[in-house]
């Protein structure tokens, strides 16, 4: 039983069926889509005729032999009697269950709480809708500029719309790739017509019937048509209550991603993958953390898949050590304007943060470390050099 | 033989494909991908990790 049938819910049924398992697999997904990627809606998808079918994964469902239960979500979990319940009512009981349910976007709430001409960006449908609201010369105020906010700053400008960002940091994406880093992405975006309003925040909505403008907390009043919240995302976690799991933040996981319960026991059935899963480091006494990027649902749904196959039957795995831990090594891209970010390991560790190629104001890569050992890279084009690196970090 | 297509108007040259098969891909002196349209059956692993992982799904087997 696989809950969320997105990339992550997709890759686990496809590693369970190359590892031998031959059992049944149920996908249960909230949305009525086939899964598909996501990183394309805040980049092509808005910028282009593109369809769902130019970003849905290839599924070939004679192998994988997997049953879409789509537009339908998992209300409970009952992991005492091994079953899940569906909106539809449906019962289904299960011996293993993987837990891929991803994140929401987080809404903000306003005293004159507008709901017109409010977005997010999180779905396909979410992005749907946006697009069909864009139009060259459309004042757009984007709150939060982290990657999505930036990216979509960035593919908004270039179709023509006028826009302003709105974040309580002084430098945008400082928190995560450091000052030096974030102020070459604001001057890039700068550069491009893009006006930052930071150090604030939105505290009120203009207008009667729709958003007509925002109020920010230094009292400036910003008009718009459309307000993009860009906030970040909260784990969907509400379906495994109730159950004694381990829940803040995410789903705690140990080693092998298999779910902890509140008193630090594992589930040996029950595993966690992609955005929802918060794990520990293999070799860091640090706490456990989850990780929002791209290749985390494949690589947490591939080792799933072969610990479940091998749980069926052990020894039929050859590639599985027993003892092993999974040990990802984050990888990261943005694309904004011609900016294109690419990052491996985990730059947020780090207490030091140095230049190691390039000039800044041109092509260059940022190196963090964390006690003089490289946690992570982040380079602006350089992709080459970026990638040599990648297998210089200890995480 | 297996056969490999890369539609090179989706590929933004990450290389993320080149860790999961080095003898098919790599990024030349520009940055820019370059690739072996044909390779060896026991490359067919490979390119499928290299399919999974490539984010902009520009990697095809060719029948
Ligand atoms: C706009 C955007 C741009 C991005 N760009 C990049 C990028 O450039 N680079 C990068 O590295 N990463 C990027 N990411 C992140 C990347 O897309 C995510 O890491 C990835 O989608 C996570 O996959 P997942 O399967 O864990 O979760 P999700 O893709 O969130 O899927 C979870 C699924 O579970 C469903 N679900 C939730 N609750 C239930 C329930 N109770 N019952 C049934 N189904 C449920 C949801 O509807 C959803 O379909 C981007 C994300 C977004 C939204
Ligand atoms: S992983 Fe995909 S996008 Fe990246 S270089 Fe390879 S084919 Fe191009």
């Amino acid at each position: 039983m696989i809950v969320g049938a997105s990339m992550g819910g997709l890759r686990a049924a496809e590693s369970l069926r190359r590892s031998g398992f031959d059992g049944q697999i149920n996908l249960i997904g909230a949305e009525p889509h086939l899964p598909y990627n996501r990183p394309p809606l805040s980049k092509d998808l808005l910028a282009k005729d593109k369809t769902l079918a130019d970003i849905a994964f290839p599924i070939h469902h004679g192998e994988l032999q997997a049953n879409f239960v789509l537009g339908n979500r998992v209300e409970t979990l009952n992991l005492e009697e091994s079953h899940v319940e569906l909106s539809s009512g449906a019962k289904y009981q299960f011996d293993y269950l993987v837990a891929a349910t991803g994140l929401r976007s987080r809404q903000m709430s306003f005293p004159n709480n507008l709901g017109r001409g409010r977005y997010s960006l999180r779905t396909y449908d979410d992005a749907r809708s946006l697009r069909d609201s864009l139009a060259p010369g459309k004042r757009v105020v984007i709150l939060g500029a982290g990657f999505i906010g930036l990216e979509l700053a960035a593919t908004l400008r270039t179709l023509g719309c006028l826009i302003d960002v709105v974040a309580v940091e002084a430098i945008p994406l400082a928190a995560i790739l450091g000052n030096e880093f974030g102020d070459e992405v604001r001057r890039r975006h700068v550069n491009e017509g893009v006006r930052f309003h930071l150090e604030r925040s939105i505290v009120d909505l203009i207008g009667t019937r729709e958003v007509e403008g925002v109020l920010l907390s230094d009292g400036t009043e910003l008009p718009c048509e459309i307000l993009i919240e860009a906030v970040g995302s909260l784990p969907n976690i509400e379906w495994l209550s109730g159950n004694e799991i381990e829940l803040s933040n995410g789903v705690l996981t140990d080693q092998t991603l298999r779910v902890m319960s509140e008193s630090g026991t594992s589930y040996q059935h029950v595993f966690a993958i992609g955005d929802i899963a918060r794990f520990p480091y293999s070799t860091r006494s640090l706490p456990a953390r989850r990780i929002e990027h791209w290749n985390i649902p494949i690589e947490s749904a591939k080792w799933v898949g072969r610990q479940i196959s091998h749980h069926e039957k052990p020894g039929s795995v050859l590639e599985f050590k027993q003892g092993e831990r999974f040990n990802p090594l984050p990888s990261f891209w943005s694309d904004q304007f011609s900016v294109s970010i690419l990052s491996y390991g985990e730059p947020t560790l780090a207490d030091e943060c140095l230049l190691i190629e390039g000039e800044l104001g041109n092509e260059f890569i940022m190196g963090y470390r964390r006690a003089g050992e490289l946690v992570g890279v982040a380079g602006i084009g350089m992709r080459r050099e970026v990638n040599k690196l990648r297998g210089e970090i200890r995480l | 033989m297996i056969r490999v297509y890369v539609d090179l108007s989706k590929c933004q040259h990450y290389g993320q494909c080149v860790f999961e098969a080095p003898n098919i891909f790599k990024l030349n002196d520009e940055d820019k991908l370059e690739y072996a349209a044909t390779a060896d059956d026991s490359e067919l692993l490979n390119v499928r990790e290299a399919i999974d992982v490539c984010p902009m799904q520009a990697i095809k087997l060719v029948d």
